[in-house]
C-alpha cells in the first residue's frame, strides 16, 4: 500500500442521512415537505435506494382505521406491549400507534398502490398478536401491499425524495461520525467506485442503516445489513440499546434463509423431522405448529440438536421439513402460490410433491441506537447530542423493547421517520452551519484501511466468516446459557484478532470488494460482541431473548440494557428505564399496561 | 439430494486500474440447488477472492445482482446450477455484466447511472388528486388496479434494458417507459400532459421496436411490452 489515505473532498449541506431505506426517507421527505429548499444528501451502500433492505417486507403495516366499528388505537398498544413482553417504552408506542392511519393515508396519496377491498378501500389483514378488546379476538389491522407491502412503502418514499430534489450518494459507506464538542457535524464516508474518502458537512445528520443480523449464519437481511450504523455510535463512544434482543423466524428456506410465511402454516403446512414426525405435538400439544415464533424456532433447534435434523451438504447446515403435500390443489395454486415458488426457486423442490427444507432464520433486530420519542439520539445519562437524529431499525426508542410483533416493524419506521424529521425542521432553525472539520478527521478509517491493506497473516477471510456465523447462530442464537456465551466472547475477541491479519486480495482503492468485506465483517464482529455481553448480563428470559439457565421473566430486569464499546471488548453496561406512561397516567385499563404475564 | 456438478465459468475481467480486460475459467464443484450468487461466493471463497460481483437481497426483490448468462440477461440470485445446466444444455457459462452502463470492475457494473434514466421519466406523483375527504383514503377499485399493478412489481434490475433490442444510447428504456406508464394509468396522477410528453419524446417509447425481449427476460414475469404497447396506443 503505496498512498496516503486522505480526504479527498469536502461537501456541505443542511442534513445528512445516513441509510436511504424506509426510515431514512420518510424523514428526507418530511423534511423537504415541510422545509422546501433543505439541502439534503442521502447516503446509501446499494445503487439505489430502490435496492434497500425495507423493500422485502411482505407482510404489512399496521394502522388502525378510524372508520373500523371494532378497532381502537389502545388495543394495538396493549397487542405491542404485551407482545414486547413488558419491556418497550408506552410512550414510544402511544405516539406511534396513534400515528398509524394518518401515515397510511400519506403513502396512499404519494403514490403506494395498496391492495384494496371490494369497495375500493384499503384492504386488511389479520396478523400474529394483533387483537380486538385487548387479546380476545383477531383484528384486520394490517394494511397491505400483495405480498410485497416493504417494496410499495420504499419505492414511495424513494420517489417522494426525488421528487423534491434529495441528492443521493450511492455505494458508499458512512466510516465516522464528526462532532464538535458533543454537536455531530456529519460524516466521513468512503466511495466504493472511485475508492475516494470525502467529509460531508452537516447541520444535522440522521443514522437511519437499518438492519443487522447478517452474522448469524442463515438470515433473512441483504448482503450489507452488517450493523455499520451501530459501529458508527461505538466508536464515537455512544451507547447501544437491547442489542441481545434478535428476533428468529422458524421458517427461513434453507441456505438462503429466504422467509416462507407462517400463512403457509395457517393453511396446514406441517413441520416435520427426519423421521417425519410431526414434532410440534411433543412441544404444543394445543397449538402445535402454529405456537408463537419464539417456541417453534426453539423446538427446531432442539430437534436439530437432539440429532433429528437432517443435513444438507450443498449448504452445509442442518435443517427439518415443512410439509405442504397433503394441502387440497387449490390452497397451493390459489392461496399460497407465491410463497411456494420460493421453495421452487431457491430450494429446487417442488411442494406440492416434495418435504420443503427449512431452519430458523435471523430475521430482526430490535434493540439500537437509543433515542427519544423524536428521534434525538441520547447518552447513557439521557442527555442528546445536538445534530444527531436515528430512526428505523438502526435506532431504538423503543417500540418494540425485546419482541416485536409482524408488521409493527413498517409502521415504526414510516411513523418514526415522520417524527424525526419534523424534529430535525425544528433543529435546524437556529444551527449554524459547522466550519470546518477536526485535523485529526478521518484517522479511525484510515488506520483500519491500512490494516486491511497491509495485513499479511494465514488468515482466510471465508474461515472467519464462517466460524462468526456458526459461532452466532450456536451460542448466541435461539438458545443462550452462561457457560456457551462466555465461551462465544472468548471465541469473538479471537476472531477480531484473525479479522485484521487477512491477508487481502486487492490492494487498490476502487471497487475493492475484499476491503469493503474485511470493513464489514469487523463490523459484524463488533455488533456480535455487543450482543454477546448484552446476553450474558440479562440473566433472564424476555421476549427474543432466551436464557436456558433463567427461564424465566424477572422484575429486576425491568429496564433496557445500555452497552458502550469505544474500542473492542472494552465495555461499560449502563440502564435505561422502561417507559410506562400510560400505566401511570391510570387511564383507560390502565392496569393492562402494568407488567402483566405474555400468555396467548 | 440434488448431487454434484462439475461446471466451467468463463467470466469477463476488467481491472481499472489498468484498464485490461481478460477472460477467465474457473472450475467449480457446486451443489445443484446452489444459486449462481452462491458459486460467485465459492470462487471468492476458495480460488479468487477478487473476483469481483453485485448482490443484495439474493431473492429477486432487489435487482442488484444482475449479468449475462450465455447471452441472457438473468438474476444471479435465482439461477440455481441444476437449473442452468438444464436450461442451456451444457457445463460451461459464459458470465458478462449488464450492457447498459459503464464496467466497475469485472461483473459489477454502475447501475447508478443506468437508474438516471428512471429518476428522468419521474416514478412519484407528479400532481395527485385530491382525496374525496380528508383522512379517507382513495376508491381505486380492485379491477381498476390490476389492470397496472403487475407493472410496479419492477425492481429495476435492467435485465431488459439489457435485452432490448433498440440501443439504449437513443431509447430511455422499457422500465423507465413502464414506470411513467404505471403513473399515467394511475387514477390519482393528474398530470397526464407532462407526463405524455416524456413517452413521446425523442428517446421516447417509439423507440421501442416491439421485439417483446424485455418480457421474455422479465425475472419478475412482468409482460413489459404489453405496457409499451399501450403507451403506444395512448390507452390508459
Amino acid at each position: 500500500m503505496g498512498e496516503k489515505l486522505s480526504i479527498d473532498s469536502t461537501l456541505k449541506c443542511d442534513v445528512l442521512v445516513i441509510g436511504a431505506g424506509g426510515a431514512g426517507l420518510r424523514a428526507a421527505a418530511q423534511i423537504g415537505e415541510q422545509r422546501p429548499g433543505t439541502k439534503i444528501i442521502a447516503l446509501t451502500k446499494v445503487v439505489s435506494p430502490q435496492k434497500s433492505h425495507t423493500t422485502t417486507a411482505q407482510g404489512g403495516m399496521a394502522a388502525v382505521d378510524p372508520k373500523d366499528p371494532e378497532d381502537r388505537p389502545i388495543f394495538h398498544m396493549f397487542d405491542t406491549w404485551k407482545g414486547s413482553d413488558c419491556s418497550a417504552d408506552q410512550n414510544v408506542i402511544k405516539k406511534v400507534c396513534n400515528m398509524g392511519w394518518e401515515q397510511v393515508v400519506w403513502l396512499e396519496t404519494h403514490g403506494m398502490h395498496f391492495s384494496r377491498t371490494e369497495e375500493g378501500r384499503i384492504a386488511k389483514r389479520p396478523f400474529g398478536g394483533h387483537m380486538l378488546n385487548f387479546g380476545e379476538k383477531k383484528s384486520f389491522r394490517a394494511c397491505y401491499e400483495a405480498t410485497r407491502t416493504g417494496k410499495g412503502i420504499m419505492d414511495t418514499v424513494w420517489d417522494e425524495c426525488l421528487k423534491y430534489g434529495v441528492d443521493f450518494i450511492g455505494q458508499c459507506i458512512a466510516t465516522e461520525l464528526l462532532f464538535e464538542g458533543d454537536r455531530c457535524i456529519g460524516a466521513i464516508i468512503f466511495r466504493y467506485p472511485e475508492g475516494k474518502f470525502l467529509a460531508i458537512l452537516a447541520k444535522a445528520t440522521i443514522v437511519a442503516t437499518g438492519g443487522k443480523t447478517r452474522m448469524y449464519q442463515v438470515s433473512t437481511n441483504c448482503r450489507g445489513n452488517t450493523g455499520d450504523g451501530l459501529v458508527l455510535a461505538l466508536n464515537a463512544g455512544l451507547p447501544v440499546m437491547d442489542l441481545e434482543a434478535v428476533q428468529f423466524h422458524p421458517t427461513g428456506i434453507i441456505g438462503p434463509g429466504i422467509l416462507a410465511s407462517e400463512a403457509l402454516r395457517g393453511e396446514g403446512a406441517i413441520l416435520r423431522n427426519k423421521d417425519e414426525e410431526p414434532f410440534m405435538e411433543r412441544y404444543a400439544p394445543s397449538a402445535k405448529d402454529l405456537a408463537p415464533r419464539d417456541l417453534i424456532s426453539r423446538s427446531i433447534i432442539t430437534e436439530i440438536r437432539g440429532g433429528r435434523g437432517i443435513f444438507n451438504e450443498a449448504h452445509n447446515a442442518h435443517h427439518v421439513w415443512l410439509d405442504l403435500r397433503h394441502l387440497p390443489k387449490e390452497v397451493h395454486e390459489k392461496k399460497i402460490q407465491e410463497i411456494e415458488s420460493f421453495f421452487r426457486r431457491f430450494a429446487g423442490v417442488d411442494p406440492e410433491k416434495d418435504l420443503c427444507p427449512v431452519t430458523p432464520t435471523a430475521h430482526y433486530q430490535m434493540g439500537g441506537i437509543l433515542t427519544n420519542e423524536f428521534g434525538e439520539v441520547q447518552s447513557d445519562t439521557q442527555t442528546i447530542f445536538p445534530g444527531l437524529f436515528a430512526c428505523g431499525e438502526a435506532a431504538a426508542a423503543s417500540l418494540h423493547g425485546l419482541n416485536r410483533l409482524g408488521t409493527n416493524s413498517l409502521l415504526e419506521l414510516i411513523t418514526m421517520g415522520k417524527v424525526t424529521g419534523q424534529r430535525v425542521v425544528e433543529y435546524l432553525k437556529d444551527a449554524k452551519s459547522p466550519e470546518k472539520i477536526s485535523s485529526d478527521a478521518g484517522n479511525i478509517v484510515f488506520n483500519q484501511f491500512s490494516t486491511y491493506l497491509n495485513a499479511q497473516g494465514k488468515e482466510q477471510f471465508s474461515q472467519v466468516r464462517d466460524t462468526l456465523r456458526n459461532l452466532m447462530m450456536e451460542k448466541v442464537g435461539i438458545f443462550r446459557s452462561e457457560k456457551p456465551l462466555t465461551e462465544a466472547i472468548e471465541t469473538l475477541k479471537e476472531l477480531k484478532e484473525k479479522a485484521m491479519q487477512i491477508q487481502i486480495g486487492l490492494t487498490s482503492l476502487q471497487t475493492n470488494q475484499d476491503l469493503w468485506q474485511i470493513w464489514e465483517l469487523n463490523n459484524l464482529i463488533t455488533v456480535s460482541m455487543v450482543i454477546a455481553q448484552g446476553a450474558l448480563a440479562r440473566k433472564e428470559s424476555r421476549g427474543a431473548h432466551f436464557r436456558e439457565d433463567y427461564p424465566e421473566r424477572r422484575n429486576e430486569f425491568n429496564y433496557h440494557t445500555l452497552v458502550s464499546m469505544p474500542e473492542f471488548d472494552k465495555i461499560t453496561f449502563g440502564k435505561r428505564p422502561i417507559d410506562i406512561s400510560m400505566f401511570d397516567a391510570k387511564g383507560e385499563r390502565y392496569e393492562l399496561f402494568d407488567y402483566i404475564e405474555r400468555k396467548y | 439430494m440434488s448431487g454434484l456438478y462439475d461446471i466451467t465459468l468463463e467470466i469477463n475481467r476488467y481491472d481499472p486500474d489498468t484498464r485490461l480486460s481478460w477472460v477467465q475459467t474457473y472450475q467449480v464443484e457446486a451443489g445443484g440447488i446452489l444459486r449462481f450468487v452462491d458459486v460467485l461466493r465459492k470462487i471468492n471463497d476458495e480460488q479468487d477472492s477478487t473476483l469481483a460481483w453485485a448482490s443484495s437481497c439474493e431473492h429477486a426483490q432487489c435487482g442488484s445482482c444482475g449479468i449475462i448468462v450465455n447471452g441472457k440477461p438473468l438474476l444471479a440470485c435465482e439461477l440455481l446450477v441444476r437449473d442452468a445446466v438444464e436450461q442451456f444444455d451444457t457445463h460451461t457459462f459464459r458470465l458478462r455484466p449488464l450492457t447498459i452502463a459503464p464496467v466497475l470492475r469485472d461483473l459489477v457494473v454502475d447501475l447508478e447511472k443506468a437508474y438516471e434514466r428512471i429518476h428522468e421519466a419521474k416514478p412519484w406523483l407528479i400532481k395527485p388528486a385530491p382525496l374525496p375527504q380528508e383522512g379517507d383514503e382513495y376508491r381505486i377499485s380492485q379491477e381498476k388496479l390490476d389492470t397496472y399493478i403487475e407493472a410496479t412489481q419492477c425492481i429495476n434490475c435492467f435485465c431488459c434494458a439489457t435485452a432490448c433490442i433498440s440501443s439504449h444510447h437513443h431509447f430511455i428504456g422499457p422500465n423507465a417507459t413502464m414506470a411513467n406508464i404505471v403513473r399515467l394509468m394511475d387514477p390519482r396522477e393528474t398530470a397526464k400532459e407532462e407526463r405524455m410528453d416524456i413517452l413521446y419524446r425523442e428517446d421516447g417509447v417509439y423507440r421501442c421496436h416491439t421485439s417483446r425481449a424485455c418480457s421474455f427476460v422479465c425475472p419478475k414475469d412482468i409482460d413489459v411490452s404489453h405496457f409499451l404497447a399501450l403507451g403506444k396506443e395512448g390507452k390508459f
